[in-house]
């Protein structure tokens, strides 16, 4: 699955890997509100932004076509809007829309693929959010793929037993053989739950989790901070006053 | 409808990132006092279920399938307080890990689909969930569910001047409405498959209100999905109408309100005194609902 991809890229070990969570997620929403705000010379600075960030994935050691692919995920909601505003007579606003949804999902994708997302979770606790929050996060995360698997299992068995069968009768009972197998997925899942739950407890949980190592921002996580924060508005006031 | 980062502009993303904050902290402390900290892996789970659910395709039509969203059933299984907690995890892995969705844009589609959706696809099994007529609550809370999510994404793309052909807006329209039939039928099948299989699992309601009650609630709700998309789209409609019909020489003569042309008088020109002086009328409007329904339940009890 996919997935995979995302957890081998954030177990990187390079310079912007070790960086921490906080100051990563800082220059982010920095990065992000200078492309959202930008309004004048857009070519000129989606050309300009395109290259730091791509200069950023080269210095995470990340690949360069892998990630501009990934990022590609956000494209057809874009096209979509691109085509509507066309018909609307305002195919800049279209040609804008895709630019910034690109470059912030890319940004995005560069900060989540050079931190595991416990460790990224652990810096928005740090930053404020909720903890019941993000422990709901971290659980959705870490069974995903396990239920979702169960979910294919289950589409696989339909399939063998003839769910692919075409007809105007086949598809009420399709529909209904669909409802009862969400139904049985449903019950096992919050099966699942009360047996972790029970698991957890014998293993002593106290009600949050133990990081194995407190994080620690240092004289580089804030320089880091300041340069990767500076970057995008100095970019954007340059290319608006030339 | 998961807005990317990009589509909306400043003033709208700002605004509902600040609302969706504390409306999400509120309702991550009602859900911690019904559901203490030991339950969190169930919620956490029944998100991973919302994800897989969308493996499992209904057919629809010729050659088209759909899936569960999942809104309605959560709030039906877990309640209105947790099943938004769950559903803002949903758009927190979503945004962050998928790509679908954006960071900035976060505020509005939490508060489209976790904070309006939920409460949205909630409210009939609240109203009249209870009674005979049950099974058209749990339906029609589907269709809120989705319809009320896309209704306010749209409106929020509208607000932040994506112009749409009259076209493009009518098809969108009749493809959320389909969606949202769609959500309620398969919520309303899976709730009959879950109460056969397991029972206790539904959340029961005991009692429940007149069915009136509940109609004016459901109407209220549509009528408010209805007047987003109007409003976002023609501003001055209501102007317009009210100047070709000759109302508003009159009226303004009539009624100077202290809020007239929705600008305050101490407050000039911008974004901001507009929507000030909008909170400002919204208030008033509740102020007024208020008095109005002591006033009536007072006269009932005499």
């Amino acid at each position: 699955m996919h997935h995979v991809v995302l957890e081998r890229w954030s177990r990187g070990t390079s310079a912007l890997h070790r960086r921490d969570p906080r100051a990563k997620l800082t220059a982010l929403v920095v990065f992000l509100v200078v492309v959202a705000t930008a309004q004048h010379m857009l070519p000129q600075l989606t050309a300009a932004l395109f290259l730091l960030l791509a200069a950023t994935l080269l210095y995470a050691r990340l690949p360069l076509w892998g990630a501009l692919a990934r990022t590609a995920l956000v494209l057809p909601f874009s096209l979509v809007f691109l085509l509507v505003c066309w018909m609307a007579g305002d195919p800049a606003r279209g040609l804008a829309l895709v630019a910034k949804s690109y470059l912030s999902a890319l940004a995005v994708l560069i900060v989540v693929s050079t931190t595991p997302l416990h460790a990224l979770l652990r810096g928005m606790e740090m930053a404020g959010i909720p903890r019941f929050l993000l422990m709901v996060v971290q659980f959705l995360y870490r069974y995903l793929f396990v239920i979702s698997e169960e979910a294919q299992h289950m589409t696989n068995a339909a399939a063998a037993r003839g769910a692919t069968f075409r007809g105007a009768v086949a598809r009420g009972a399709r529909f209904h053989a669909a409802a009862g197998a969400l139904a049985v997925l449903f019950v096992r899942s919050y099966g699942r739950a009360a047996g972790i739950h029970s698991a957890m407890l014998a293993r002593g949980f106290l009600g949050r989790f133990q990081p194995l190592h407190e994080d620690h921002f240092g004289w580089s996580d804030a320089l880091f901070l300041s340069l990767a924060s500076l970057a995008p508005v100095l970019v954007r006031i340059a290319v608006e006053r030339v | 409808m998961h807005i990317p980062d990009g589509f909306l502009s400043t003033p709208v993303w700002a605004t509902l990132d600040v609302a969706a904050a504390p409306a999400a902290a509120l309702l991550v402390r009602r859900a911690q006092r019904d559901f203490d900290e030991s339950k969190i892996p169930l919620l956490g789970v029944m998100g991973a279920f919302v994800f897989a659910a969308q493996m499992i395709n209904f057919p629809v039509g010729i050659g088209t399938t759909g899936h569960l969203v999942g809104g309605a059933l959560l709030a039906y299984t877990l309640g209105p307080a947790p099943a938004s907690v769950v559903m803002c995890a949903i758009l927190a892995i979503q945004a962050l890990v998928f790509q679908d969705g954006g960071v900035l844009a976060l505020g509005a589609n939490v508060l489209n689909m976790a904070v309006f959706g939920v409460l949205a696809g909630y409210l009939p099994f609240y109203l009249w969930g209870g009674g005979k007529w049950r099974r058209s609550a749990i339906f029609v809370g589907g269709v809120f569910s989705v319809l009320t999510s896309a209704i306010l994404a749209l409106a929020e793309l509208l607000l932040s001047g994506v112009k749409m052909p009259a076209m493009v807006l009518g098809i969108s329209l009749a493809l959320f409405l389909v969606s949202a039939l769609l959500e309620g039928a398969i919520t309303l099948t899976v709730v009959q498959a879950l109460e056969a299989i397991q029972p206790n699992v539904i959340q029961r309601r005991t009692g429940g209100l007149p069915l009136l009650t509940g109609a004016v609630g459901a109407v209220a709700v549509l009528l408010g999905g209805v007047g987003v998309v109007f409003a976002s789209t023609a501003p001055d409609g209501i102007w317009k109408l009210a100047a070709q019909t000759g109302i508003a020489s009159r009226a303004t003569t009539l009624l100077s309100t202290p809020l007239s042309n929705y600008h305050a008088a101490f407050l000039q020109g911008g974004w901001l005194p507009r929507a000030s002086a909008g909170i400002a009328g919204i208030a008033l409007v509740y102020v007024v609902c208020l008095v109005m329904a002591r006033m009536a339940a007072r006269r009932r009890s005499a």
